[in-house]
């Protein structure tokens, strides 16, 4: 921050920019601008200086360009008035004969975000679409999705996805992928991008060509997708084969997703591909970046669920690196667990046990946790080691060793006697809530097996006016009640001193009450009370036994590669949503294919071509072909659609008259080139399309088949057959 | 909710302030990176940190480097290792920009950085990447526009998009590092726990025009590569290609075959997943006298053969945080303590195979010990091998074939590194 105050800042800087030596000096003048940038940066406000900025925009160094332009963008909505006094020089901008030039000013006109710009880029985004230079091109695409988001309510304007549609075909990758994220966001209210089938082969065609982001995201775009039959379905698979292994993890999990989707209905396809992908899986698992190894481990967790064995032999890959942060160590241990087999297990245990005094408590006591999970198949081993670790007489550890025990007795009845031993010869008594309740557990529930218990409890009684936690309590109170039934003489004296306590003195209503519960219960008597405090239980021991069940692929794979098992949670309660506004448009895709039909007679075209109006007109970029008129009206029927007449010969003007159908709408069109009064079209055809009724996505798809299969190709393979 | 799109990314100091941020978006509130400090602060205290963490509808994704944040803002299920994969790849840019990317050259620098970002992303979406091209058209002298000079780069649009046209060298010649760094895991009892070779061949291309280049490995990396040596002992895990590599020709006749990106790059990646014996092997014995002192006593063995040398080794011995008045006493070498690591740290300049070394250090420890819990860090090893590959890679040939007919010549060096460590209980 400047030592001067922020209006004393913005007055000098004024003074500065528009001294006629400072203007006449381009190397100062630029520091100024600089200058002005880095406070912005800062969060000083300096959007006084707006007119002094607009005024700095017109100069030929480009770098000083970029910072006017970085500037309007950012108090542009503040001081839309001004803002509108920069449009000029942008608009001059967007014609300027450097494509490099054209595209800054185009691109930054579209970041204003205020509301009326819509009437200033429209012409120059419309002109960018057609622009010479790719670059251009890319950025007028997002242009168009950022003219959609500033008015997101007003009716989507057809003509330009009609346009985003046929640039789909661009010869630039990056333009192609702009187009499929500007129309996602155009027709987002509508389901988004439709993915037909020339669509989904023509991306598939063009994946090689994209860089490794496209890829992403087009793999995930043609999740949209599903193939009509199973030959296509399998020529799609081998299409992708080669992305599983992608270098880039993120297009090999996008690619793995989009498998187990496209596969939903051939498990041995899913399993070979979960097969293949378990390598760079492992891979990303020991990245460099720690953040895309947190994602590997989370997306390896997924694929477990439905496939435990998949990486059995690679546990060793699990093991925790010293300096690894504490969320990659937890997702680490949490799949060690589930690997744990009869070879593997004295490693696993010993490699476990070094985490259990690790520095971090947490980790310390999710190593414990981890061993507790491992010991309900190998309690021996296991309680050798939780044992050892109550020596180290470590608060946190002791609670959670306790705490472990206490869910290995309920899991693992067999365990109870060796647990209660240990309990019993452990004279630590943890310090933490957690902990006391554990232990007040344990003894109440086996208290018969804990010959110490009674006077462990008296300690606890007898604290009681220090205890804090309600929680510990209320344990107290059933534990204390449990060993009652089981050991009467011991404990009757004690028990009627904690409850006096608890009715009389203590001020937490909940333990009031509990405390009351258990004094009227056993006021019923003893057997009353028995019957009611240690009746029959679940049995929890059969889940072990049974083993994990493998859950069907179907259970994870919407969520893989998504931000929620990251968070831990199901992040985005949309996700359902989306897949659910997802399934109509397979629905829709059937409905939209285009399809021959009876022929029209050219009385009945004739008359709904003078009733109806012309919904879209535009020029295609290439000339008519030259062929003959049946190879013509061959290679058009390929794509469905019908011939109604022709212009012979090299006449010129040159018309064509054709027509085809969907379902419930008819789609007339007319072809013409050479036509003085249309100018620019004496080289390249242009196509006017009227409809009955009106259908906007058949429009859509209508001139994805024009732009896509170039009708001069089309006719030429014709000729070939 | 398909696409990636980050809303907006934000550089910011260790305290939290922002340094730079860039609203690609404008879908979710600027000010909403406020909460992000505070969660990052909150899950530290719980030790419970993430680098996903969310407050209402926003998504924070986040990386840090050096003494900064950078962070991604969503409102989306976007695609989490996208936006991972993109913040690392702002790292790797900014890197070849500025050398070190930290606090200070991004405030030096910051002009710069605002004209990458408004090039590397476009409504959250990424645009253009490569730091090559990027290089041809942002500099860091600030590029003045003379129409005829200042256009885009073909390479924005090229086939080839990782090369321009027009590269002139007076003397043509292409570099060839083949580094392999081997990590060995040993526990306590000596036992090898876990151990791989990451194996790299790195280039320095200083030839005009478009050069063809087809690079011969030996027959048996060969093999290992495409996996078809199933009996022998080495196979090659994770094998990546630079994207200049036609994989096609290598996947029909094993020819490594590809127009190669100017200057430095990284042709391919390797992993292999091995056995290997640590090459140089610790012995520690550790005593700890409570109240009085600690003594240590650690071995090096160099395990490799005789005619090789491990250039600038360096043993990181850790010690108890509480320990003063060290004494050392080496047979080679000498030995510091670093007070502020807890280490001591013996250097070897040169240690030849096969030879064993030794170094005795003695501590004080105070009458009043430390009563909190220490971590038990790894002894760490580090050296560099040269001439030395473990795996037994070897560049056979390098042809290059440029239509202006030049000769070039390349050179091949090979060096090994450590990244291992051991450990002990």
């Amino acid at each position: 921050m400047p030592y001067l105050g922020s209006e004393e800042v913005v007055k000098e800087l004024r003074r500065a920019l528009s001294n006629p030596n400072v203007q006449a000096d381009r190397l100062r003048y630029k520091n100024y601008i600089t200058k002005v940038i880095r406070y912005m940066t800062q969060g000083l406000d300096v959007s006084a200086l707006f007119m002094d900025m607009v005024k700095a925009s017109a100069t030929v160094d480009i770098v000083q360009k970029k910072l006017v332009y970085l500037y309007m963008c950012t108090y542009a909505s503040d001081k839309p008035d001004l803002a509108l006094l920069a449009i000029n020089t942008l608009r001059k901008d967007c014609a300027d004969p450097n494509p490099m030039v054209r595209g800054l000013a185009l691109r930054n006109m579209c970041n204003f975000r205020m509301p009326g710009m819509t009437e200033y880029i429209e012409q120059p985004i419309v002109a960018g679409l057609r622009d010479k230079a790719s670059y251009v091109r890319r950025v007028a695409v997002l242009g168009c999705a950022k003219m959609h988001s500033l008015q997101p309510n007003t009716e989507i304007d057809g003509t330009i996805v009609n346009e985003l549609y046929a640039l789909l075909r661009d010869p630039d990758p990056v333009v192609v992928v702009n187009c499929l994220r500007a129309l996602e966001e155009i027709l987002k209210d509508e389901g988004g991008v439709v993915i037909n089938k020339p669509i989904a082969h023509h991306l598939l065609n063009r994946m090689k060509d994209l860089d490794s982001w496209a890829q992403s995201e087009v793999l995930t775009f043609l999740l949209r997708y599903r193939p009509r039959s199973d030959d296509e379905l399998f020529d799609i698979l081998s299409l992708l084969d080669a992305f599983l292994l992608s270098s880039h993890a993120h297009v090999a999990v996008a690619t793995l997703r989009l498998f187990l989707h496209l596969a939903s209905a051939h498990p041995t396809v899913q399993a070979d591909a979960l097969l293949r992908t378990s390598a760079p899986l492992l891979a990303t698992c020991g990245a460099a970046s720690r953040e895309l190894r947190f994602a590997g481990l989370c997306h390896v967790q997924q694929v477990m669920r439905s496939q435990p064995g998949l990486f059995g032999t690679h546990y060793k890959r699990f093991f925790c690196g010293y300096s690894e942060p504490s969320y990659i160590k937890f997702r680490k241990m949490e799949i060690l667990v589930e690997l744990v087999n009869d070879e593997n297990v004295a490693l696993v245990l010993e490699e476990l046990r070094s985490y259990c005094t690790d520095v971090s408590p947490e980790l310390a006591q999710a190593a414990i946790a981890a061993i507790g999970r491992i010991a309900r198949t190998y309690s021996e081993k296991c309680l050798d080691i939780l044992t050892g670790l109550l020596g180290l007489k470590q608060d946190h550890i002791t609670s959670a060793v306790i705490q472990t025990f206490r869910d290995l007795v309920w899991f693992c009845p067999q365990s109870t006697a060796a647990v209660c031993q240990t309990v019993g010869a452990c004279v630590d008594s943890p310090q933490d809530s957690e902990g006391k309740q554990a232990l007040l557990w344990l003894l109440g529930e086996h208290g018969d097996q804990i010959s110490s218990a009674p006077y462990v409890m008296e300690g606890y009684i007898d604290g009681l006016k220090t205890e804090l936690s309600s929680a510990v309590k209320m344990e107290l109170l059933t534990a204390a009640v449990k060993m009652f039934l089981c050991r009467p003489a011991e404990t009757q004296d004690m028990l009627g001193r904690l409850l006096h306590y608890c009715i009389e003195e203590e001020s937490d209503v909940c333990v009031r009450d509990r405390a009351l519960l258990y004094y009227r219960l056993l006021q019923r008597g003893v057997e009353e009370t028995r019957k009611v405090v240690t009746g029959p239980k679940s049995d929890p021991s059969m889940s072990v036994l049974t083993g994990r069940q493998e859950e069907p692929i179907s259970e994870w794979d919407s969520t893989f590669n998504t931000l929620g098992p990251l968070a831990g949670c199901d992040l985005c309660p949309q996700t359902a949503a989306t897949s659910a506004a997802d399934q109509p448009s397979y629905d829709a895709e059937e409905e939209i294919s285009l399809s021959l039909g009876p022929p029209l007679s050219h009385e009945t075209f004739e008359k709904m071509w003078l009733d109806l109006e012309t919904l879209h007109r535009q020029t295609l970029g290439f000339p008519r072909p030259r062929a003959a008129p049946d190879t013509l009206q061959a290679a058009l029927q390929l794509v469905k659609i019908q011939t109604l007449a022709f212009t012979p010969g090299d006449t010129v003007p040159w018309k064509a008259y054709i027509y085809t159908r969907s379902t419930e709408t008819l789609i007339l069109a007319e072809l013409l080139q050479g036509d003085q009064q249309a100018p620019g079209s004496d080289e390249s055809l242009v196509v006017s399309v009227k409809q009955q009724p009106v259908n906007h996505m058949l429009l859509n798809l209508f001139f994805f088949f024009f732009a896509l299969y170039d009708i001069s190709l089309l006719t030429s393979t014709c000729m070939l057959q | 909710a398909w696409s990636m799109s980050a809303s907006a990314v934000f550089v910011l100091d260790l305290k939290g302030k922002v340094l730079i941020c860039r609203n690609y978006k404008g879908d979710v509130d600027m000010s909403e990176i406020d909460h992000f400090f505070t969660l990052l602060v909150q899950q530290e205290e719980e030790g419970l940190l993430c680098p996903v963490m969310s407050h209402g509808n926003v998504h924070f994704l986040w990386i840090k480097h050096s003494n900064l944040y950078l962070v991604a803002t969503t409102n989306k299920n976007s695609n989490a290792s996208l936006v991972y994969a993109f913040l690392y790849k702002l790292v790797e840019v900014f890197t070849e920009y500025f050398k070190e990317l930290e606090e200070e050259s991004i405030q030096d620098n910051f002009v710069v950085v605002y004209e990458l970002l408004d090039e590397l992303m476009d409504f959250g979406f990424p645009q253009t990447t490569d730091s090559k091209i990027l290089q041809e058209y942002i500099t860091q002298q600030g590029n003045k526009l003379e129409v005829a000079k200042t256009k885009v780069p073909t390479t924005v649009t090229n086939a080839v998009s990782w090369r321009s046209e027009g590269i002139r060298y007076k003397k043509n010649e292409v570099f060839i590092d083949v580094i392999e760094s081997i990590n060995v895991l040993v526990n306590a009892n000596g036992s090898v726990m876990s151990s791989d070779i990451v194996g790299s061949i790195k280039l320095k291309t200083m030839l005009s025009g478009m050069p063809e280049l087809r690079l011969g490995l030996n027959d048996r990396m060969l093999f290992a590569l495409t996996g078809r040596d199933k009996g022998k002992a080495v196979t090659m895990e994770d094998v990546k290609f630079h994207q200049c590599v036609r994989l096609s020709r290598f996947e029909s006749d094993r020819t490594i075959s590809f127009i190669p990106p100017d200057g430095e790059s990284e042709l391919m990646s390797y992993r292999i997943n091995t056995h290997v014996k640590p090459l140089i092997w610790i012995e520690s014995v550790i005593e700890k006298f409570s109240h009085s002192r600690v003594e240590i006593m650690v071995k090096a063995k160099g395990q490799f053969k005789k005619q090789s040398v491990a250039n600038n080794v360096e043993i990181r011995v850790p010690v108890p945080s509480d320990a003063d008045s060290p004494k050392f006493k080496t047979s080679t070498g000498h030995a510091k303590y670093v007070p502020e690591k807890n280490l001591v740290v013996w250097s070897i300049k040169s240690f030849p195979g096969g030879k064993e070394f030794l170094m005795r250090a003695h501590f004080g420890l105070p009458s009043v010990e430390n009563h909190e819990m220490e971590g038990r860090p790894p002894i760490t090893v580090k050296f560099e091998i040269p001439y030395f590959t473990v795996s037994g890679i070897q560049v056979r040939y390098m042809k290059i074939i440029e239509k202006s007919g030049y000769q070039a010549l390349p050179w091949v060096r090979y060096i090994t590194q450590s990244g291992g460590e051991r450990r002990f209980a």
